[in-house]
């Protein structure tokens, strides 16, 4: 028994959060916000790093490690909001390689992995359609729960975007036939929203980081407002939130690379949790924050639109938990 | 990250869970204090005999100098096969770690086996009437004499004393000196005049915990721990020990009472109710939560010698979660899980102690707070 990252994923995680908290900082994500535009740059440069394809095999150019390490780099792009495609390419990577024909995953899992193909992914069901998209994605990936997945290809896929409170994203909604996956489509809708319960336990840590340093500095009746239990006790039940979330989503990860068997429980409890928790922790930063939480020019608000945006994607809580209640055979199936 | 268990913690569940299956703990005394804790002693004296009892003490005081997971998985394994805690979980889990960290050898010598084997139970004689969260504020007095201490002063909520031999006590020596200075831990003997033990009735109608009233005890000086004016670093080797162990025993408690739940509610077909599924899902959720969580702080404490921040959340999670894991049972099961002496009526009256015992749910808050984020005192 050994949860905690080895000292290989620890080196990951400094390296993304060093070059993360040089090249995206406030000033960066609020230019990329107000344009609503990625960072061509910084995008190359994560690429050259390998990133979108540390979780895919070395034989279709990726880096051969695991999910661990891809939710290892989606928490810190996550807690950065980095202006670049990492989910969408990552994920759609994911879905391709877990539910992909061997013709499909030659064709995109090179290029996506190293980032000269750009990718989306999302599920579509009764809530309609969202995907996640990189700004002019090659390949859009749609896992349906009712018609299985589909694949489809830029020129053939009509793409309607999806203009979101998250300017930091491209989110849309396609149409087209495509061609159909035929692979493991449930670990590739699982491993895609464990990729997004980890950005958003990024998101969640980032939320609460940010009050913390507020709440130290900021001063009422003559103290710190951090030292009234009103408030701080709210930050405890933030760590609380983000710590849950994090035990529940390495947990997924980690079976997802070792234990397949236990990753569509662990999957849908990951996402549910993280759903969660990023959507109550991130409205609490913006509330710990008072006034100047609710302005445009307080950068919590780029958190708490990002969380919400997550919630969704790949599934709500309320649809995790219903799956969670199936196969734990609490409630009949369907 | 390897979250399955290794070839010998495997071994280790294995060996013990078998041991569980040729020694079970017998049925236990229903509504009857005396013979439920007869009925512990006479556990913890199987267990000291089968060479279980304390898992996690070190071989050279006859435990099994267990790893922190192993210790895990002894409690998970004693929850899962039902078996109560041993009768003396205070001396095993708090007042044995306490003494090997700050006793003499003489002091070693004389207090483990004991405790060890059962034979001599131990209590807490921590709380006071003015000062239960404050604990620094204890105000019972002991006055030097030649060879001791004269101890006078009240304690209060102190479980099992109308059983103990021994009481890890905790008094001021010095009214001047500054709050926390002034305190020195006695280990004192509860059989003598002295000391009256008077029975408090709980929520639930038991008498786990009582009054203790010292009036003029003695306590003999090699019977203090750690010297004169350390009282409150070794109550906080006390404290810090009495949230480890015990969280995983619990924890698989809490699973089996909702599992229990959930078949209840299939028997009574009320499983078609979504709204009842969500919230038992949503209680699968903090459980599983709760246990992943743990298993974080093990490796933690493996790893770097003490828990992470996670460390200081698991006691909060599972009292909350307990008390809304009961709290939906009767709501399911209506009156007749409300009926005195049922067992859910009970779990539900117990749980309201849970976010109470071992530092309420507030100041638990205040220590995440204050220690893990950073954040200024409290006002
Ligand atoms: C079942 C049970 C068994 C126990 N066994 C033992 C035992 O064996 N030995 C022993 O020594 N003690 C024992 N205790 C006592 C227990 O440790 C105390 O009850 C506990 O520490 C709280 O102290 P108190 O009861 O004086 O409450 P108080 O400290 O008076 O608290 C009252 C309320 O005020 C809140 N509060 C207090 N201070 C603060 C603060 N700074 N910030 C925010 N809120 C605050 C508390 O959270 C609580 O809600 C036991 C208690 C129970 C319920």
């Amino acid at each position: 028994m050994d949860f905690d990252l080895s000292p290989e994923q620890r080196e990951i995680q400094a390296t993304a959060r060093d070059l993360l908290a040089a090249r995206s900082g406030p000033a960066v994500v609020r230019e990329a916000a107000q344009s609503r535009r990625e960072d061509a740059a910084l995008w190359k440069e994560i690429s050259e790093l390998g990133w979108p394809g540390i979780a895919i095999a070395e034989r279709h150019g990726g880096q051969g490690l695991g999910l661990v390490e891809l939710c290892v780099l989606l928490e810190q792009a996550g807690a950065a909001l980095a202006p670049v495609p990492l989910l969408p390419n990552a994920g759609a990577a994911l879905a391709i390689a877990h539910g992909g024909t061997p013709r499909q995953q030659e064709r995109w899992l090179p290029a996506l992995a190293a980032g000269s193909a750009s990718g989306a992914v999302g599920a579509a069901g009764r809530d309609g359609c969202l995907l996640a998209a990189a700004a002019e994605a090659d390949v859009l990936v749609v896992l349906d729960d009712r018609h299985g997945a589909r694949l489809i290809e830029r020129s053939q896929a009509q793409v309607t975007p999806l203009p979101s409170i998250d300017p930091l994203r491209t989110y849309v909604e396609v149409e087209g036939e495509g061609e159909p996956l035929g692979g493991d489509l449930a670990a590739a809708r699982d491993t895609v929203a464990v990729a997004v319960a980890a950005e958003s336990v990024g998101v969640a840590a980032r939320a609460l980081e940010m009050t913390l340093a507020y709440v130290k500095e900021r001063r009422q009746f003559d103290v710190p407002v951090g030292s009234f239990q009103a408030v701080s006790h709210r930050c405890a039940e933030m760590l609380l939130h983000t710590e849950q979330a994090r035990s529940v989503l390495y947990h997924a990860a980690w079976a997802s690379d070792a234990e397949p068997a236990r990753l569509p429980q662990a999957a849908s409890l990951a996402k549910a949790l993280a759903a969660e928790a990023v959507v109550s922790v991130t409205a609490s930063a913006i509330q710990a924050h008072g006034g100047i939480g609710f302005t445009w020019e307080a950068d919590v608000h780029w958190l708490y639109k990002r969380a919400q945006m997550n919630a969704v994607l790949m599934g709500g809580a309320g649809e995790h938990r219903r799956r969670l209640a199936a196969l734990l055979a609490i409630a009949p199936a369907g | 990250m390897d979250l399955t268990f290794t070839e010998s913690e495997r071994a280790f569940r294995e060996e013990l869970a078998a041991w569980l299956a040729a020694n079970p703990p017998g049925p236990e005394p229903v509504g009857q204090e005396e013979a439920h804790f007869g009925w512990r002693r006479e556990w913890q004296r199987r267990l000291y005999e089968g060479g279980w009892a304390a898992v996690h003490w070190p071989a050279q005081y006859g435990g099994r100098g267990a790893s922190v997971v192993e210790s895990a998985i002894f409690f998970e394994e004693l929850g899962r096969a039902g078996a109560p805690l041993p009768a003396n979980v205070l001396g095993l889990l708090l007042a044995g770690p306490t003494i090997m960290l700050w006793g003499s050898e003489e002091q070693k010598e004389r207090y483990l086996a004991p405790i060890l084997s059962g034979q001599e139970i131990w209590c807490q004689g921590f709380s006071e009437p003015d000062a239960g969260s404050d604990l620094a504020a204890v105000k019972t007095r002991a006055v030097a004499e030649a060879d001791g201490w004269r101890i006078s002063g009240q304690k209060v909520w102190t479980s099992i004393a109308q059983h103990a031999k021994w009481c890890m006590l905790l008094a001021r020596t010095d009214a001047q000196a500054a709050k926390h200075r002034g305190l020195t831990y006695f280990l004192l003997d509860m059989e003598q005049e002295g000391v009256t033990v008077r029975p408090l009735r709980q929520i639930t109608g038991e008498s786990e915990f009582n009054e203790l009233f010292l009036d003029g005890a003695f306590v003999a000086s090699e019977n203090v721990l750690g010297g004169e004016g350390n009282g409150w670093k070794v109550a906080l080797t006390t404290l810090m020990n009495e949230r480890a162990g015990l969280a995983f025993f619990l924890q698989v408690r809490m699973r089996q009472l909702l599992e229990a739940l959930i078949e209840q509610a299939r028997r009574r077909e009320r499983l078609d109710d979504p709204l009842l599924v969500d919230r038992l899902v949503g209680l699968h959720m903090r459980c599983e939560a709760l246990r992943l969580t743990a298993y974080r702080g093990l490796t933690a404490i493996e790893k770097y010698g003490q828990p992470g921040p996670e460390g200081s959340l698991t006691k909060w999670m599972w009292s909350q979660t307990n008390q809304e894991l009961c709290q939906l049972a009767v709501e399911v099961l209506g009156a007749q899980a409300l009926r005195e002496g049922a067992p859910w009526a009970y779990e539900l009256l117990r749980s309201r102690g849970n976010t109470i015992e071992g530092g309420t749910t507030e100041i638990l808050k205040n220590i995440v707070a204050e220690r893990v984020l950073g954040l200024p005192k409290a006002r």
